[in-house]
């Protein structure tokens, strides 16, 4: 269980918020004007990637505010929280802070726990 | 061959009775079940999990795999360790997977026909027929395979509480007190855990440490502890385990409130402890392993470190004249004080060269007269039910000894659980053959023996040094040892067998019952990989997680494969630590706390009348009004139907979900939020209205009333409420933020009365003699507001039932007031009240639709010929562009459509399939075509005959196609006609009467 910063509460107990998953996708202004293939990619398709992510978080058992959060999969640490009107924060702001669990391989899983 | 008692100050004077097995034995307060049992020389206490092999007491402390025991006076609470279950006077305990009795045990017999129960014989030998595994072989071994009997069913009342600190200490032995000690009167928040109720750990559970500070172990553990407890940032917590160290230092603990004491029902019995730190400090020491060899269950063979402990934490010498087996210095100790004692170890076998066994150890024995073999191993021991003989093996020669107690120390592996949960890698360590804690995951630092520091003396350096991140001072530690500083052990995990028999074992996990014969064989059937070989063997997979002998599995099966042992790798140490009562994890959240009930302002009338209640999300909604007290649901709802149509009914309707949408730009916003067009839309009118997901399938639906373009009420659902109102907030924060709209969840700030029948205008008319129902003023889909005796309410006319109906909104305050007037008024009428089931079935007689029953999250607005509620020029709405994509405007999506059966008398049923067989055959060989299925199927008691409402592939352009339904348990299918799904009133004459 993490601890998540909401942007206008402080840290509370991720039990408190809900994931909205990939943020920064805009519904589109003009859906009738995309075509059948790009409004499916809106509504269907969305990244599922293993380190950085942006997402969206809601503090439903709270200020009930949407907000925006770094997080690294696959070590679950919330790297940055920002609120919906701010600014995307750059990739290359996390990449040193970067580690993984046990130090798996970036593919499969395994018992990777004794250092050689 | 007895105990003898040993002056003890952690053990009071006082004694107390507890019942084991139906006998009644003495013991003190602050015993264990396991030290009273070793005090009145009860060696035997269990049957093991799958041969029944007759068990002891083998440890001292929460690694125990085999002295399990089942608690009668605690709700029957099961797989209890004995070993740190504390007694009190009265306590019944009884002993687990035994029958007729402990001494003589028919499952036994599972001892004898052993060699064919090797690992995976239940995958291997269960194979077949069908059927039989489920009524045959699974009750057959679970009856004979297992340990305690679940308990019976009680009311906890466990506790959470919740803790924010700097600092955690796990273990308050010599390394967690001395850690703790730096922290006295700092600017840190301090949590110092233990799990015994005393503090000390190896000062108190042996004799190792002489003197600390030229203090004894014992004086320098309560001025520490003194210092520590007047130290206001510190807090010990005693009787508390921390069994789960997750993500971000949050770890959990499990505190026992009434150790040692009787339970108190009214008194919260177990506290979960839910801890946030910012580091943690793991010092929760070592445990200790044994060495396999044949018979190594047997009751009297104990580990060396525990059998000391018993000595010095609970006042009991469980055997005068034991032999000690060890590979390792750390015996020393314990010869030291059975001597003191005045007692005689039978033997001290020693696996190491007898050059490389301390000198203090070869003087003891030499003047003491005690037999010593050194680079010797025990072969094995035998016994009935005991431990009786031990075989002792020097070199080629045997020796056989008489003794009842053996014990066996295979050196010490540091407690890494914790440590590896937290996402910590170990590494091996070859001078203490374990594996210790090496690169932390998070904030995490070990100490002591946990970190893999075996020297006493270097341990002061260790704490300065790991604990310099901290603006402390130094702390500073004179240790006198019994022991040598320098831990000297050599490798030994299993002992060779005299003789190949398939009745003797040399078992690796007492636990499961697993043999290192049964490791060979999995390694041979291709189960070489560690994680595999576990689950195939069940190898350290018991309640004790092999606590003292997964190292060895490892080790012995690194031996099998010609391996490292790191190649090997462990298995994944996972929480919790030890097993905790499902009681703690739900606290408080049990029986009405556990999911709240919601009322409606008149769940006392619905009471009193008979009513049988539905859950609605969490509400409470009638179902059905009983008449008469042996009236069936169908005769209630047919009754309760009929009435209706004839007379006039009403529902208590207010649980369905409300919302309030105000602001500037309200009107768009709900443009944009449901399908239906409400631009045009006159005030004080309301319309029925769909909620579609942005893939075009149907969400949620509702009544829009309008009172004007800033102001807008929503109806929901009754259990969608929550959802819509959060997807609606989602929209206007994260798409629409430029839209100036307020929501406000108002759902209980109205009780709401759905009203209809034919007779309903009558009755309105005499509740509210002032307001005029005619079809001018009070036309279909409009409301108004009046004043109501001193509140005010607001009445809406419309219906979900198909007859002339209305919605009355009031204040719950005077909710049940008006109710019980709208009924003193009905009764020249025959007002009846309904329930839920009604509803559905009188709506399905007139077609409308049920979100979650027609709907699936696969029907789009246009499936359920719903065109007329979407607004085509409208620029935009949630899931308008999803309509028009190619697979939402299939042709042969499931539709909408009415059922009617072909022989009246037939009764479709919701959830049959429909096809085109008349008759299915009586082996299926090819799959049979399938159409569609029922969504709705009631008798219609207005129409005399089965109605259906279904959803079929192109559903609309089958009209008058006949086809079958599934009659549930028979081959024979029913004959339907498709027909429109509106069965009555399709003129809508009576909704607008």
């Amino acid at each position: 269980m993490i601890l998540i910063k909401c942007p206008y509460c402080g840290e509370r107990d991720q039990s408190e918020f809900a994931n909205g998953g990939e943020a920064h996708i805009i519904r589109p202004k003009n859906p009738e004007s995309l075509s059948d293939k790009d409004w499916g990619e809106y509504v269907f398709y969305r990244n599922n990637p293993k380190g950085i992510f942006y997402e969206r978080w809601v503090h439903t058992h709270g200020c009930k505010k949407w907000f925006n959060a770094v997080r690294n999969t696959s070590t679950d640490q919330i790297l940055k929280v920002y609120k919906v009107n701010e600014k995307r924060p750059d990739l290359s702001e996390f990449q040193n802070t970067l580690k993984s669990p046990s130090g798996e391989p970036s593919v499969g899983s395994g018992n990777f726990a004794v250092k050689k | 061959m007895s105990a003898i008692y040993n002056n003890c100050e952690y053990i009071s004077k006082k004694q107390v009775k507890i019942i084991f097995d139906g006998k009644t034995y003495l013991a003190y307060e602050g015993d264990t079940i396991a030290s009273a049992l070793l005090r009145n020389n009860i060696r035997l206490v269990g049957r093991s999990f799958k041969y029944h092999r007759p068990r002891g007491i083998y440890t001292c402390g929460i690694e125990e795999p085999n002295a399990l025991v089942q608690i009668i006076s605690e709700h029957n609470e099961p797989n209890t360790r004995a070993t740190i279950k504390r007694v009190y006077d009265g306590m019944e305990i009884i002993s687990q997977n035994r029958w007729p009795s402990l001494r003589y045990d028919f499952g036994a017999i599972n001892n004898i026909l052993s060699p064919i129960f090797s690992a995976g014989f239940y995958y291997k030998t269960f194979m077949g027929p069908k059927g039989f595994w489920k009524n045959l072989y699974e009750p057959l071994i679970r009856r004979s395979a297992g340990l305690g009997k679940p308990p019976k069913n009680f009311r906890s009342k466990s506790t959470h509480q919740y803790h924010n600190t700097d600092v955690v200490i796990i273990g308050a032995g010599l390394s967690g007190l001395a850690a703790a000690k730096k922290f006295i009167n700092t600017k840190y928040k301090v949590l110092l855990i233990e799990q015994d109720s005393y503090l000390g750990g190896v000062l108190k559970n042996s004799n190792k440490v002489k003197t600390i500070n030229g203090l004894t172990s014992q004086e320098w553990i309560s001025e520490t502890e003194k210092l520590i407890f007047n130290s206001k940032n510190i807090t010990i917590l005693k009787n508390t385990l921390v069994t789960t160290y997750n993500f971000t230092n949050h770890l959990i603990a499990l505190e026992d409130k009434f150790a040692g004491k009787k339970i108190d029902l009214n008194k919260s019995e177990l506290t979960l402890h839910k801890i946030r730190t910012s580091n943690t400090i793991i010092a929760n020491g070592h445990i200790e392993r044994f060495i396999s060899f044949r018979n190594n269950d047997l009751p009297g063979v104990m580990l060396a470190s525990s059998f000391e402990k018993y000595i010095h934490r609970y006042g009991v010498v469980p055997e005068k004249e034991p032999v000690i087996f060890t590979n390792n210095s750390s015996t020393l100790s314990l010869l030291k004080k059975l001597i003191s004692l005045g007692c005689k170890p039978k033997a001290y076998v020693d696996y190491r060269k007898k050059d490389n066994v301390e000198t203090e150890v070869k003087k003891i024995l030499k003047d003491k007269e005690i037999p010593f073999f050194s680079d010797a191993e025990i072969e094995g021991c035998d016994g009935n039910k005991k431990v009786e003989t031990i075989n002792i093996r020097q070199g080629k020669s045997f020796n056989k000894l008489k003794s009842s107690m053996l014990c066996v120390s295979g050196g010490y592996n540091p407690d890494i659980h914790l440590f590896t949960q937290s996402k910590g890698l170990v590494k091996w360590d070859k001078n203490i053959l374990s594996f210790k804690p090496d690169t932390p995951f998070q904030k995490t630092i070990t100490l002591g023996s946990t970190s893999g520091n075996y020297s006493f003396k270097k341990l002061c350096d260790e704490i300065n040094e790991k604990l310099s991140i901290f603006k402390t001072k130094k702390v500073s530690l004179d240790i006198n040892l019994n022991v040598p500083n320098k831990f000297s052990i050599k490798e030994l995990w299993e002992t060779k067998k005299k003789s190949n028999s398939h009745w003797s074992k040399s078992f690796i996990d007492l636990h499961n019952d697993v043999t290192t014969k049964d490791l060979k064989q999995a390694i041979i059937e291709g189960f070489d990989r560690i994680e595999h070989l576990k689950r195939y063997t069940t190898n350290s997979m018991g309640t004790d997680q092999g606590k003292i002998s997964s190292i060895n599995s490892l080790a012995i099966v690194s031996k099998m494969l010609k391996k490292e042992i790191s190649d090997v790798g462990t298995t994944t140490y996972r929480p919790p630590y030890a097993p905790l009562s499902f009681a703690a994890i739900a606290g408080r959240s049990t029986y009405e706390f556990y999911d709240p009930e919601r009322q409606t302002s008149i769940h006392t009338w619905h009471l009193k009348n008979n009513a049988v209640f539905e859950d609605v999300g969490q509400w409470k909604r009638p179902w059905y009004f009983k008449a008469f007290e042996s009236e069936t649901m169908y005769q209630a709802v047919q009754r309760e139907s009929k009435m209706l149509r004839e007379n006039a009914g009403i529902l208590d309707g207010s649980t369905l979900g409300k919302i309030e949408i105000k602001g500037r730009d309200a009107l768009e916003f709900m443009n944009l939020m449901y399908t239906n067009p409400f631009t045009k839309m006159k005030p004080m009118t309301s319309r029925y209205a769909m909620m579609l997901g942005e893939d075009g399938m149907i969400k949620d639906d509702g009544i829009i009333c309008k009172i004007s373009d800033q102001h807008f009420i929503a109806t929901t659902t009754s259990s969608g409420a929550p959802k819509v109102l959060a997807d609606m907030e989602e929209y206007l924060q994260t798409e629409w933020p430029n839209l100036q709209v307020y929501l406000n969840s108002i759902t209980e700030q109205f009780s709401t009365f759905n009203i209809s029948g034919p007779k309903t205008r009558e009755i309105m008319m005499k509740v509210f003699p002032d307001i005029d129902f005619s079809n001018d003023a009070f036309p279909f889909m409009t409301f108004k507001n009046f004043d109501y005796k001193e509140t005010k309410i607001r009445i809406m006319r419309a219906s979900f039932t198909g007859e002339l109906g209305y919605e009355i909104y009031i204040p719950p305050k005077f909710g049940l007031e008006l109710w019980e007037e709208i009924f003193s008024c009905g009764k020249e009428y025959n007002l009846i009240p309904y329930g839920t089931e009604t509803m559905h079935l009188l709506r399905a007689e007139k077609g409308y639709i049920v979100i979650g029953q027609e709907t699936d999250g696969t029907v789009t607005p246009i499936d359920l010929n719903y065109n007329w509620m979407i607004g085509k020029n409208k620029k935009d709405f949630i899931g308008k562009r999803s309509l028009s994509r190619p697979d939402t405007s299939r042709e042969d999506r499931k539709q909408l459509v009415g059922l009617l059966p072909i022989n009246r008398k037939d009764i479709i049923e919701e959830g049959q399939h429909i096809v085109e067989l008349n008759e299915l055959p009586k082996k299926i060989t090819n799959p049979i075509k399938y159409l569609g299925h029922v969504s709705s199927g009631y008798h219609s008691p207005n129409l005399n005959h089965s109605i259906g409402l279904a959803m079929i592939k192109g559903g609309k352009n089958l009209l008058g196609h006949k086809f079958f339904v599934t009659a549930t348990g028979k081959t024979k299918n029913i004959p339907v006609e498709i027909v429109n799904p509106v069965f009555i009133d399709p003129e809508n004459k009576r909704l607008t009467s």
